[in-house]
């Protein structure tokens, strides 16, 4: 026991190196050099300008310490957020925002799940939408303005492609603006929100079921799940966000707004200045004919006209 | 007799440093605590959760445990070797980068200008004053260590050297990044490699800090201020060296269920089961130690901080492994379980060995005794009981989070929806605060205590000082 | 000056049990090492076949 390693520090310290650096080679070096840690889906795009800002503010406000981005391979899971992650998601993500912990729901699905504007209403305050939630409010963002020039530093430094205009367009945006562009991108390239053809006239002239209890009881599991967090609790709407759907006014006019009309609606969404009923309108609403059967939109359009009564 | 002369200042004032890092981190985990129930209680942008969270842990793990590791460092190696620091003169000046390094880090975050990887946010003009003073801290350490006048390296010695190859190999590779301004860089590692990458580093800067580092300590605290030998030499051979060459397979334990491959996943978690083994090593050494002379536990106050420790560490190296087998990780994962048992390790083990080793040295270094076992008895009672609040109410928290993220309905929809899962945590976190609460007075106690000892000891001087300056 | 305390090696480490292994210990220390050689071959999609994805479309099916 007097002599050997325990009284040789040197050697002592190499040997401890050594023992150290395998597992360190095996499991971290060799992969960096295999394929599997480098696949890139075949949509997955590098991020604009705007959305890039965007995750810098994510990273500096520490939104992945509540927020993790990854949906796990497991039923409830995917049932609950979306689509599991893939590999090939994250190939620009320098670095990953995986994140740890879920105080605050996953986002690895949030892009495109809500409209620009219910994002700036909910980061403005959350409360708004769920009385007991903890996320701080982050209206100062608006009052941040973007760095344009610093943001062209990063862009060139991770190599993602530019153009002048791009940058240009930065110029009066908000950290807020780029926290929005950054959330509506995240999840994009795999996203399970399949954009369904748009259609021209519902499938039946009139609702099937309208004024079935079953199929109310079926349209406001819906309705909870899918329209709640923009039109609010009982289709009462939220202020400057989605109108009423209680209240069969739409766009300032009363009546008119045929069960077809709601039908094709919920399925396309809308966009600003389209006509439909003799409205224009303002637009911002998710298309909802992929994620919902046929079934399925007329138990919603049956559950809202109960509110109606 | 002027052979032992040692750097004894160096020491005290990284003691003392730390000491103040740590109220500071303390606060800031009591004030994020609050923010988890009361959103309101934020100062935007500075004291936002988002930026608090981070001070909370990077002050804590660095300028504290960090900060009181190198000053107990030098304090053993010098005395495990038999000789003053080889190099004083740089040792007082890892003192000094130590805290500009902490100062700016606080800075920094409060700011937002993070790298946003856990326990690697410091940007990288402040990675590059680490990485300075982490070579200068180990040309210190190594230095002595090859001069030193007795042949025999110690355990603790063994831990030393592994803690600073490791944190000197990890910082560097996780810390690789572009820089686009003074304060703002981007991950060299893209995806799925940034990701390995980072919990290769987050886990093993654990394994390192808090495990190895701790256990330096713990194997030459333990048998100083109790006068008990450890138990056995060989356990503590083979429980070193499986315990070094097993902690880097482990890292991707954190990744369970992500798009990392399946193998990293699979040898991780195989691996981390296999750490029980030289965990528990040390804590059958430890208790065996322990349990040689039970009276210990009446006649010197310090054994039950030691005897508590390994008992925290026995049920955190346990719960650890369990928690990365894949069907108690689908449940528990991204829960508050795991702060529940990050913070068992540190308030149950970590903290505890720390002020013992800080309540023996301090005395030591001012010829001097505790100024009160009794205050020292309470805050070991409070910080116990803090502790356990905190970490009983998190996992409670975690296993209900889990359920209800997972419960289904008959009809096979999900039963809740995720604000319910906030709802019904409110309660737990209140508790958690009540727990942080808790702990945070008891080491007011704690420091308290080594105030006031060191007041008792450097009064006479003072007096005698005095009295020589009359009669001149 | 400094009358400093004089470490002794010797007296950090007990005689009589220095090359004492647990028995129980030493069974674990074995066993996981074992299991862990099984858990790998059992969950390793090149050696088993077992994948994270065809477990989760495994769970599907029930």
């Amino acid at each position: 026991m007097k002599r050997g390693i325990y009284s040789k520090p040197v050697l002592f310290a190499v040997v401890a190196a050594v023992v150290i650096l395998i597992g360190t080679i095996v499991v971290v070096f060799i992969p960096m050099l295999t394929p599997q840690m480098h696949v890139k889906l075949e949509n997955l795009k590098p991020y604009t300008a705007l959305q890039l800002a965007g995750r810098d503010v994510y990273m500096s406000e520490g939104c992945h310490y509540c927020h993790t981005q990854t949906v796990r391979p497991l039923k409830a899971e995917v049932m609950r957020y979306g689509e599991f992650s893939k590999a090939g998601e994250f190939a620009y993500d320098h670095p990953f925002l995986w994140g740890t912990k879920r105080t605050g729901p996953d986002l690895a699905r949030i892009g495109g799940k809500y409209p620009d504007a219910w994002h700036y209403a909910h980061l403005e305050n959350s409360r708004n939408f769920f009385p007991d939630s903890n996320m701080p409010s982050y209206a100062w963002l608006k009052n941040n303005r973007l760095n344009p020039a610093q943001i062209e530093r990063s862009m060139r430094a991770l190599g993602f492609p530019y153009t002048a205009e791009e940058i240009a367009a930065l110029d009066g945006k908000t950290q807020m603006d780029a926290l929005v562009a950054y959330l509506q991108v995240i999840g994009t390239a795999v996203t399970a929100r399949a954009i369904a053809p748009k259609i021209d006239v519902a499938p039946e002239d009139k609702n099937p079921f309208a004024g079935d209890p079953k199929f109310i009881a079926k349209g406001k599991t819906l309705y909870d799940v899918h329209c709640l967090m923009c039109h609010g609790v009982d289709g009462k709407g939220v202020a400057g966000l989605a109108p009423s759907v209680a209240d069969n006014i739409w766009l300032d006019k009363e009546g008119d707004v045929t069960d077809g009309v709601i039908y094709i609606i919920t399925a396309n969404g809308t966009t600003a200045g389209m006509e439909i009923a003799g409205r224009t309108a303002k637009g911002g609403m998710p298309p909802f004919g992929a994620a919902m059967s046929r079934q399925e939109i007329w138990a919603l359009v049956t559950y809202m006209r109960s509110l109606q009564k | 007799m002027n052979d032992y002369q040692y750097d004894n200042q160096t020491v005290k004032l990284f003691i003392f440093s730390s000491i103040v890092w740590g109220v500071i981190g303390i606060l800031a985990g009591v004030w994020v605590s609050i923010q988890m129930w009361n959103p309101a209680f934020q100062i935007p942008p500075y004291f936002t959760f988002g930026r608090l969270r981070v001070v909370h842990t990077n002050i804590l793990a660095f300028g504290l445990v960090l900060g009181t590791l190198m000053g107990m460092f030098y304090y053993i190696v010098m005395r495990l070797c038999k000789i003053p620091l080889i190099f004083p003169k740089l040792a007082r000046l890892t003192l000094y980068l130590f805290n500009i390094g902490i100062f700016l880090g606080l800075v920094t975050l409060l700011s937002g200008k993070t790298q946003a990887l856990e326990y690697a946010e410091f940007e990288w003009p402040i990675d590059i004053a680490v990485v300075i003073l982490w070579v200068i801290f180990a040309t210190v350490i190594f230095g002595t260590i090859i001069k030193r006048k007795e042949q025999q390296m110690y355990i603790s010695l063994w831990f030393m050297i592994a803690t600073i190859i490791v944190i000197a190999v990890i910082y560097v590779v996780n810390n690789l990044s572009i820089p686009v301004g003074l304060l703002k860089s981007y991950h060299l590692f893209a995806g799925l490699n940034s990701a390995n990458v980072q919990w290769w580093y987050g886990h093993n800067a654990v394994g390192a800090e808090l495990t190895m580092a701790v256990l330096a300590l713990f194997y030459y605290f333990l048998p100083k201020s109790t006068g008990l030998p450890i138990y056995s030499h060989r356990l503590s051979i083979v429980a070193f060296w499986s315990l070094v060459f097993a902690y880097m397979w482990t890292g991707a334990h954190h990744l369970i269920y992500s798009p990392i491959p399946d193998w990293i996943q699979t040898t991780a978690i195989a691996f981390t089961l296999f750490l029980i083994a030289p965990s528990w090593g040390s804590v059958v050494n430890g208790y065996y130690t322990i349990s040689s002379d039970w009276s210990k536990m009446r006649t010197n106050y310090l054994t039950k901080f030691f005897l508590l420790a390994i008992v925290f560490y026995g049920l955190q190296t346990l719960q650890g492994p369990i928690q990365g087998l894949r069907t108690v990780n689908q449940l528990i994962k991204y829960t508050d379980w795991v702060p529940g048992h990050v913070h068992m390790g540190v308030m149950g083990w970590d903290a505890l060995v720390l002020v013992a080793a800080i309540y023996y040295v301090i005395p030591k270094l001012y010829r001097t005794e505790i100024y009160s076992i009794k205050i020292a008895n309470t805050h070991f009672w409070l910080v116990v009981i803090g502790q356990l609040i905190f970490s009983i109410t998190m996992w409670v928290a975690g296993i209900q989070q889990g359920v209800m993220w997972q419960a289904t309905s008959p009809d096979g929809s999900l039963m809740y929806t995720f604000s319910e899962s906030v709802s019904a945590s409110i309660p737990f976190w209140k508790m958690r605060t009540l727990g942080g609460i808790i702990f945070t007075v008891g080491m007011l106690f704690f420091i308290y205590n080594i105030y006031m000892t060191v007041r008792k000891a450097k009064k006479p001087a003072t007096v005698s000082l005095e009295i020589q300056e009359v009669k001149a | 000056m400094a009358n400093e305390e004089i470490d002794n090696i010797e007296k950090f480490e007990a005689k009589e049990t220095s090359k004492k292994l647990p028995r129980g210990w030493l069974i674990l220390f074995i066993g996981l090492i074992v299991w862990g050689v099984y858990y790998i071959a059992a969950y390793t999609p090149a050696i088993s076949g077992w994948s994270q994805e065809k477990a989760y479309e495994e769970s599907l099916k029930k």
